[in-house]
């Protein structure tokens, strides 16, 4: 049904150029009127590795939709590749050539002797957000550049977790999934952030199994894998934040790729040792500072409110008030996803609510009795009902207007702390 | 001066609207009425009747080889007794969007200025199959009010005419477009205007007029002029003479009542056969 869309938190499919972006050296080629192109280049603030705002667009107008807008689409590939200097093309149609019925495929295959790989992903935004357009980039580089490869490198896992900068984390936080996976002894294969590009895709296929971090995006990108480069998956539903959820992925990764469990346990009793340490050290400020809040509400996409509200309630030892997930999740998805908030520790139940209607959420907050000051974790958008509810409250989720992430991470030990430490640092500031 | 009357004419592919709405053109002009024919159909043989052949450039092509900045005179041709026709033309088939070039070439039109004050008349022959809701760009934004479905009695004609009815009945309740009635194009189906009319009965209209089947239609078509010029004399002649009145004196304007498809069945089965045939028909 139609409706009003109050406060945003995702954008078109077409907004996966985000994800073309992320990977080094690649450039996303959009085939669309200009202004999709603009406001979605507003939006990110990025256009990746060549240069900020600027990449080839055909910039379709009325002739285009009468006549078509193949020609114009040849021409706009082939000059981008002479101007242009990137290891990957990526064509992303927008609704406009996919109501007209242009056969982008077409035109996109006329490339395939091309100096370099050019590719194609059917981005219209009818056809769902960009976590929906994140895995058709990605489906794209599967059918497009990989094949099953004989050759296979011991060790090697494919990590997919974040979408690149809908989740303003992501460069950190796969720097520190790699980091986890290295100290388990495997080799980490990622193929977004600084200097991660064509060369980690191309290892795709000789890894020994991807590993999906994320409650449901990317699911369906392994199972294409799967079943089109032999490449089995572990699904692991909960990006680790914090002692207790990181080692648990550290057993279960460990486990999955046959690391002896002593060499996984010395590590996990290596690491908690020193979190603790930190945690002991604050031990009484996390007991004194009376005006913390009992319970909280995350407003994130599925992959974040699902970290968060794990570490929250396991490591910190607070109470779920709703927590809200606002990213569309497909239907299929969101029963399991339901569950995995049932399955916290201390018995503890958290009540989760697919809403993307920004007004509704922010009645259920207000309406809520939080038992003192409200914690909320979530968009910029969440500001005001935060002030309202006098909410300590943490901008972690989109829209970040809030604060300036380059490299910060909040995966793993370390990204533990770090949350622990900005959510201190709001609540500390209260009287001050 | 009379107000200008914009009439779009409707119906299944290949029932003869171009034919119908060019010998009913030309009957309008001999009576001294001043008359633009658009050719909404990609394939613009809407207007070779008037001109004596397909010798027009579509508005879409011009605009594709010379770009926007076109003159009235290289895309409006004068025909048949001062008629002046545009053909809207399409793209390729297969590429592109048909329906949004209607739409763009009736915008130009507009600003090119191709709606004088000293016509009586303009026609908007779409094709057949209206697929799009470019293809109702002439009974949208107020341009045609005015709309006749050309049918005959075969079954399709009159499926096709009651979908066609509920475009129509969707525009009326928005804007001001009314259905004047139905023009048959006779095929020889048996009780055919006995079905028309219990037909346009049932769709909250009428039957304004009946075209007979006759050859003569063909011939003229063969010599690229419509009846009017090539027969002048002839019977069939006459007979899109009296269509002429009959659009000229229309006062029945109305919001259709399309019918679904069981009752259009039983109106077929109730009027659409000859009492007379024997159930046998091996010879």
């Amino acid at each position: 049904m139609a409706k009003i869309l109050d406060k945003q938190r995702y954008k078109c499919a077409m907004a996966a150029m985000q994800t073309v972006q992320a990977i080094e050296r690649a450039i996303p080629v959009l085939h669309s009127g200009p202004g999709c192109a603009h406001k979605l280049s507003n939006l990110i603030g990025n256009s990746g590795y060549f240069s900020p705002n600027i990449y080839p667009c055909t910039s379709l107008n009325e002739k285009d939709v009468v006549f078509g807008g193949a020609k114009k689409l040849h021409s706009t590939i082939e000059n981008s590749l002479k101007v242009i200097d990137a290891d990957l093309y990526v064509v992303l149609t927008g609704c406009i050539p996919e109501i007209v019925g242009d056969d982008t495929e077409e035109v996109v295959e006329q490339f395939a002797d091309a100096e370099k790989p050019v590719i194609y992903a059917s981005t219209a935004g009818f056809k769902g957000n960009n976590y929906i357009g994140h895995e058709k980039v990605i489906d794209a580089i599967t059918d497009g550049l990989l094949s099953p490869s004989e050759e296979k490198i011991p060790g090697l896992v494919n990590i997919w977790a974040d979408v690149p900068y809908q989740d303003e984390y992501w460069a950190g936080n796969y720097r520190a999934l790699e980091e986890l996976i290295r100290d388990l002894g495997l080799k980490p294969n990622t193929i977004f952030g600084y200097q991660r590009g064509i060369r980690q895709i191309q290892d795709i296929p000789k890894a020994e199994f991807n590993l999906v971090i994320s409650p449901w995006v990317g699911v369906k990108n392994a199972k294409h894998m799967e079943k089109k480069l032999g490449l089995p998956f572990l699904h692991y539903p909960t990006l680790p934040i914090g002692a207790f959820e990181t080692s648990k992925f550290l057993r279960t990764v460990g486990e999955y790729a046959g690391v002896p469990s002593e060499k996984v346990e010395a590590l996990i009793r290596e690491k908690e040792e020193y979190y603790y340490h930190y945690i002991e050290r604050f031990a009484d400020l996390f007991l004194e500072t009376r005006v913390m809040s009992k319970q909280f509400s995350v407003v994130a996409d599925a992959h974040y409110a699902l970290a968060v509200t794990k570490f929250l309630v396991n490591d910190l030892g607070l109470f779920p008030a709703q927590q809200f997930i606002v990213d569309d999740t497909p239907k299929e998805f969101r029963e399991p996803i339901r569950q995995y908030f049932e399955e916290l520790n201390y018995g503890i139940k958290a009540e989760t609510i697919f809403e993307t209607d920004g007004y509704k959420i922010h009645n259920a907050i207000r309406e809520h009795d939080y038992h003192g000051y409200p914690l909320i974790l979530g968009g910029y958008w969440e500001k005001s009902i935060a002030e309202e509810t006098k909410a300590h409250f943490l901008n972690i989720s989109y829209p970040i207007q809030e604060r300036l992430v380059m490299n910060s991470f909040y995966v793993g030990y370390d990204g533990g702390l770090r949350l622990l430490e900005d959510i201190y640092t709001v609540a500390r500031s209260r009287f001050n | 001066m009379a107000q200008l009357r914009q009439i779009a004419i409707y119906g299944k592919g290949g029932i003869g609207k171009s034919t119908t709405t060019q010998n009913l053109t030309a009957g309008l002009v001999e009576q001294g009425k001043k008359v633009l024919v658009v050719g909404c159909d990609p394939k613009a043989d809407s207007t070779r009747l008037l001109l004596g052949g397909l010798a027009q450039r579509t508005v879409l092509d011009t605009l594709r080889e010379e770009g926007e900045d076109i003159d009235l005179s290289s895309i409006m041709k004068e025909g048949y007794g001062g008629t002046k026709c545009v053909e809207s033309g399409g793209p390729e088939p297969g590429v592109g969007c048909a329906g949004r070039g209607i739409i763009t070439s009736i915008s130009l039109l507009e600003n090119l200025g191709a709606y004088t004050d000293d016509l009586d008349f303009v026609f908007y022959d779409v094709l057949g199959d209206v697929v799009c809701g470019g293809f109702a760009m002439p009974i949208r934004e107020g341009k045609a009010k005015e709309i006749y479905i050309v049918a005959s009695g075969e079954m399709m004609a009159l499926y096709a005419a009651n979908n066609i009815a509920k475009g129509i009945q969707r525009y009326a309740k928005s804007g001001g477009v009314r259905l004047g009635g139905i023009i048959c194009n006779s095929r020889n189906v048996d009780r055919e205007q006995e079905l028309l009319r219990a037909f346009s009965a049932e769709l909250g209209t009428q039957l304004l007029y009946f075209v007979p089947r006759d050859n003569i239609v063909q011939h003229a078509e063969i010599h690229k002029q419509t009846v009017i010029q090539y027969a002048p004399g002839s019977h069939q002649a006459q007979e899109y003479r009296n269509l002429a009145e009959a659009v000229i004196n229309n006062q029945n304007f109305t919001i259709p009542t399309p019918m679904t498809q069981e009752r259009l069945e039983e109106i077929l089965l109730e009027h659409g056969m000859m009492d007379n045939i024997p159930e046998n028909y091996h010879i």
